[in-house]
């Protein structure tokens, strides 16, 4: 790309204006605010805020034990999804747009859970996980697995937090899909003929050219589902309420019960400090990716 | 392909049209201003988050339209969470409706009357309007003198029903455990054998929403009054008595001998109050502790379920009467803000006479807080009401509700064999130093 | 080439098989949502089956009428074609921007622009509320339709950032040889060139903005000016909830939704930048 000059650079500057204005009034100036908020505490309601200074920072890093518990959980649900949800939204996307029949009908299907309301998610998923008449473990017992008759899935401390990320990847995945298959779309399609004149047969032709201009799209899927899944909330809320005792807790169910709780100020700096730990993460990956890519 | 480019950039151009459009249109609307406090309309607003009442809400607020000419809307908004969002966003802004409900404890209700939110209502009701209610649905928007927080000594809510938890049973299914359905277990040691019975039986003998924290510990608390007494409890919260008191560790061991006797529904521990009544209504267990409400519930979801009202068992060496939670099951507060501040009072004043409630009591199947309108109920009703005379005292101080939430999560933990009671106990009392120490 | 053929018979039964698995999967709590809107309240919990004892087909009518569908439908619309129109329209021109072109603190400002995408605060509603109070847009279209946009940026820019970069910065350099402006390539070359990428966009800020519900709620006061999911609400009572009902409202919800993505999903197709060149 040609040297811009320094009018052009402030003309060009006009191209990321309203992002910018809209992203100052309505995302900046609240975020400022919230952050003010975590150096106070307050309840929300009170005239008075009194002013704490860095106390609930310390608080949360050095005695909220169950908080870092939270964000471990949360870290779990991320590695899977990061494998098994990503491998498969990657599958999906390369089998259906090898231009096979039917190709339409499956790209529909596989954004329904995505679209699906989260309501009709959680009701439907609890049914298949409920120990007395579920799903799930009719199935498994007509399988000839009788110990399973009366497990609660979401009850169990071994079985909760995998249960509910199995739910998250599977609400999640379309989304990774339709951005891959996005992605493999725009690949020009001189690349392929170009490498078919070459001779290079279909394998060869995926690792040199599908896998090279797959991984910006690609890393920036996963940077998207590392930011999901680390801040995954409604469904854990509507299927175990962070139960059984606290087994299912993430940052923002935490987030959200100090709130209601009445301690607006101490659940914005546990934000805040959720925050720096997803920019550094993201941080890492942007990284990692980039080493990839040379 | 030409085309196809022409197309994508019509369907472009065209949204932005309409954005103008849309944004121009809205300034003329802005103009006006329109607000939850606003002066110009003379109009009572109320907010609530029962929307299943909103019919019954509707058809009273035109009869009193009828009557008088003024004009009352009810905006009803669930679920709870989002209502209790708006709520505090109102009021951040000071635009609350005339009357609303903040859905708070004690604690947070102080915060909305020390803030000027809340109207002191001690002048109406000494009128004679607080006569007309139960006693306990009052004591929960009550301040006392001397206070924990400062609040002017008052009532400050209208209480719209009443509610208390008891244990439903299943009759038929006791039956066919063998059981005698009109004799439900009155003591612990009957509860646990009519469990075994039931277990043997293959029915699920106990279920309740032990996922909704509050649930799990209401029914400890239950115990807790029989085996503290009001001054035990003081006691305990002031930090006067530990909670490795022996006396918690028999709570914990009642939970742990249900859990023993396998008397639980399965995945009781992630249970919403929802999926608990689900599983009463279809049978699939025995026993349900659940609120008033559920008899609305259970009438929807399964016309024909036959069951009973119990208590929770008594312990045999309880120096103390067991009590229930309940009380006010969901008041009314009028905005000290608002301009039409007596409106509203005069509107809630009509709301809970004897007719409005008891044909509220009718529609919504709910204990009317009118003691007059409690006369007519159906039966099961009528038994929940005597409860609201067994319903826990309303205590002058709280406990913070870390240690309230660490209580219920030792007692989930005891519920899935994660921990012994007497780690349970002992953990509740670390969280208790650390709580007073800050 | 017999064997080529078994093999190749092999493989497509076999992505078929995959494809076919993951799919009904999918379709399963489709079914179950239509057959649970059709069934009567105590039919649900006690018939397992799919289909209903008899069908209810005037739940549909019933939902629609007590939620006033009718009314909040319009709302719906307006906020997600102009909130999607909205976002597509800034975040592609800022994407772009960033993607291609040279301007002061451009790093700095991307990175501030997505961190958005990072800090979720759950209270962060209340200074919003303050903010739209003080510029006299609470309870207008206006104030939420610009939290939607405002809140569509990060994503949107993050998302289409990446595609510009991918694609071959060739054409453009040719037309700018030619004369073309830089607004012009944007315009009339690199916006239809990123055509999967941004009806990948819509799609998702679509999902996004229907779904919508805390912030309407909170923001706005009047109820005509409320979206869909306040329809929804009166089938949720906090002890009562119409399943029926609440499941005929969901799928009326749902079916924009469902034709907007039959729709955006056409875009994404193979081959655009052959023919772009010859176009």
């Amino acid at each position: 790309m040609m040297k811009a000059t320094s009018k052009e650079k402030t003309f060009n500057m006009v191209f990321i204006l309203p992002a910018l204005i809209l992203f100052l009034v309505f995302n900046l100036y609240p975020l400022l605010r919230t952050f003010q908020l975590s150096f106070y505490q307050w309840n929300g309601i009170d005239k008075d805020m009194i002013f704490v200074g860095f106390a609930q920072y310390k608080h949360i890093i050095f005695n909220n034990p169950a908080y870092w518990k939270s964000m471990l959980n949360a870290g779990y649900i991320t590695l899977l999804c990061l494998t098994l949800q990503n491998g498969l939204a990657l599958l999906l996307a390369l089998l259906v747009n090898r231009q096979i029949r039917g190709e339409n009908i499956y790209r529909v299907i596989f954004f329904l859970p995505p679209v699906l309301s989260g309501i009709v998610v959680g009701l439907i998923w609890k049914f298949i996980y409920d120990g007395n008449f579920g799903i799930l473990n009719n199935w498994l017992v007509s399988l000839g697995f009788t110990s399973f008759s009366d497990f609660a899935w979401l009850s169990e401390i071994k079985t909760a937090l995998s249960s509910v990320a199995v739910v998250h990847m599977w609400k999640g995945f379309g989304y990774g899909f339709i951005i891959l298959l996005a992605g493999l779309q725009t690949i020009p399609t001189e690349l392929y003929e170009a490498a078919e004149v070459d001779g290079a047969d279909k394998w060869q032709q995926f690792i040199n050219t599908t896998v090279p201009s797959l991984i910006p799209v690609f890393t920036m899927v996963t940077i998207l589902t590392i930011l999901g899944a680390m801040q995954i909330f409604d469904l854990i809320y509507s299927m175990t309420q962070g139960g059984p005792a606290g087994h299912t807790d993430v940052p923002i169910t935490k987030i959200y019960q100090y709130m209601n709780n009445g301690e607006f100020g101490y659940s914005t700096a546990m934000a805040v400090i959720f925050g720096l730990v997803l920019l550094i993460v993201s941080m890492i990956q942007l990284y990692a990716s980039k080493k990839i890519n040379k | 392909m030409l085309k196809k480019q022409s197309f994508f950039k019509i369907v472009l151009s065209l949204a932005v049209c309409i954005s103008f459009l849309a944004a121009c249109s809205q300034n003329q609307e802005g103009g006006s201003g329109k607000s939850g406090n606003d002066n110009n309309a003379d109009v009572v607003k109320i907010w609530h988050w029962m929307t299943d009442r909103q019919a019954a809400f509707e058809t009273l607020a035109k009869k009193y339209f009828d009557q008088t000419g003024v004009k009352v809307v009810f905006e009803t908004y669930a679920p709870t969470d989002v209502y209790k969002n708006k709520i505090t966003a109102a009021a951040s802004g000071k635009l609350l409706p005339d009357i609303f409900n903040p859905i708070a404890d004690k604690r947070e209700l102080a915060s909305y009357i020390n803030a000027g939110y809340i109207a002191d209502l001690t002048d109406a009701m000494n009128d004679g309007w607080k006569d007309v209610f139960f006693e306990k649905s009052l004591t929960q928007n009550m301040f006392t003198d001397n206070n924990e927080w400062n609040v002017k000594p008052g009532i400050y809510g209208v209480p719209l029903d009443v509610s208390t938890l008891m244990i439903y049973y299943n009759k038929d299914l006791f039956t066919k455990a063998g059981l005698d359905p009109e004799k439900p277990p009155k003591t612990w040691a009957e509860f646990i054998e009519a469990g075994k019975k039931l277990k043997a039986a293959g029915i699920q003998p106990f279920v309740c929403g032990f996922g909704e924290a509050w649930l799990i510990g209401s029914f400890a608390a239950s115990y807790q009054w029989s085996l503290f007494g009001k001054e035990g409890i003081i006691d305990t919260i002031k930090g006067k008595i530990p909670y490795t008191d022996k006396r918690w560790l028999e709570i914990f061991n009642l939970f742990k001998e249900m859990k023993d006797n396998k008397m639980f529904a399965s995945g009781i521990v992630t249970m919403v109050n929802k999926d608990a009544e689900r599983t009463f209504a279809i049978g699939k267990a025995a026993m349900a502790l659940n609120g008033s409400w559920g008899v609305n519930v259970y009438k929807s979801m399964n016309p024909s379920l036959n069951y009973g009202l119990m208590y929770p068992p008594e312990l045999p060496d309880a120096k103390y009467p067991l009590l229930v939670f309940g009380g006010d099951g969901s008041s009314l507060f009028v905005n000290e803000m608002s301009p039409r501040k007596e409106k509203a009072i005069a509107f809630l004043k009509w709301f809970t006479q004897k007719e409005q409630q008891v044909f509220l009591a009718k529609e919504t199947l709910n204990i009317p807080s009118n003691k007059d309108a409690a006369q007519d109920l159906p039966d099961i009703l009528k038994k929940f009401s005597e409860s609201v005379n067994r319903t826990f005292d309303t205590l002058p101080v709280l406990e913070a509700w870390q240690v309230t939430n660490y209580i219920n999560l030792n007692l989930q933990s005891v519920v899935i064999g994660e921990k012994t009671p007497e780690q349970a106990i002992a953990e509740i009392q670390g969280e208790k130093e650390r709580q007073t120490k800050k | 080439m017999n064997f080529f053929k078994l093999k190749k018979n092999i493989l497509n039964s076999l992505t078929h098989i995959i494809l076919i698995a993951v799919s009904l999967t999918c379709l399963f709590p489709v079914f179950w949502m239509i057959s649970s809107s059709l069934k009567k309240q105590s039919e649900i919990f006690t018939n397992m089956s799919l289909l209903p004892e008899t069908w209810q087909f005037v739940n549909y009518k019933d939902a629609f009428l007590t939620a006033d569908f009718g009314m909040y439908f319009l709302n719906s619309v307006i906020y997600t074609v102009v909130g999607v129109a909205a976002i597509v329209l800034i975040t592609s021109m800022a994407a772009y921007g960033f993607a291609r072109l040279d301007f002061w603190g451009k790093n700095i400002l991307f990175y501030l622009l997505i961190s958005t995408l990072l800090i979720p605060i759950p209270g962060a509603f209340v200074p919003l509320y303050l903010l739209l109070k003080s510029l006299h847009l609470l309870d207008t279209r206006t104030g939420l339709l610009l939290c939607y946009i405002s809140g569509g940026i990060a994503f949107g820019l993050f998302l289409l950032k990446s595609f510009f970069e991918e694609l071959p910065k060739e054409i453009e350099e040719a037309a700018l040889i030619d004369g073309c402006s830089r607004f012009g390539i944007y315009w009339r070359i690199a916006l239809p060139l990123a055509k999967p990428a941004i009806a990948t966009l819509v799609i998702i800020q679509c999902l996004n903005i229907w779904n919508e519900f805390l912030l309407a709620l909170v923001v706005l006061q009047d109820t005509s000016k409320m979206p869909i999911q306040r329809g929804l609400m009166v089938f949720q009572g906090t002890h009562m909830t119409d399943y029926p009902l609440l499941m005929a409202g969901l799928t009326i919800a749902t079916i924009p939704i469902v034709i907007i993505y039959l729709f955006m999903q056409k875009h994404i197709v193979k081959g655009i930048a052959a023919g772009a060149i010859k176009g």
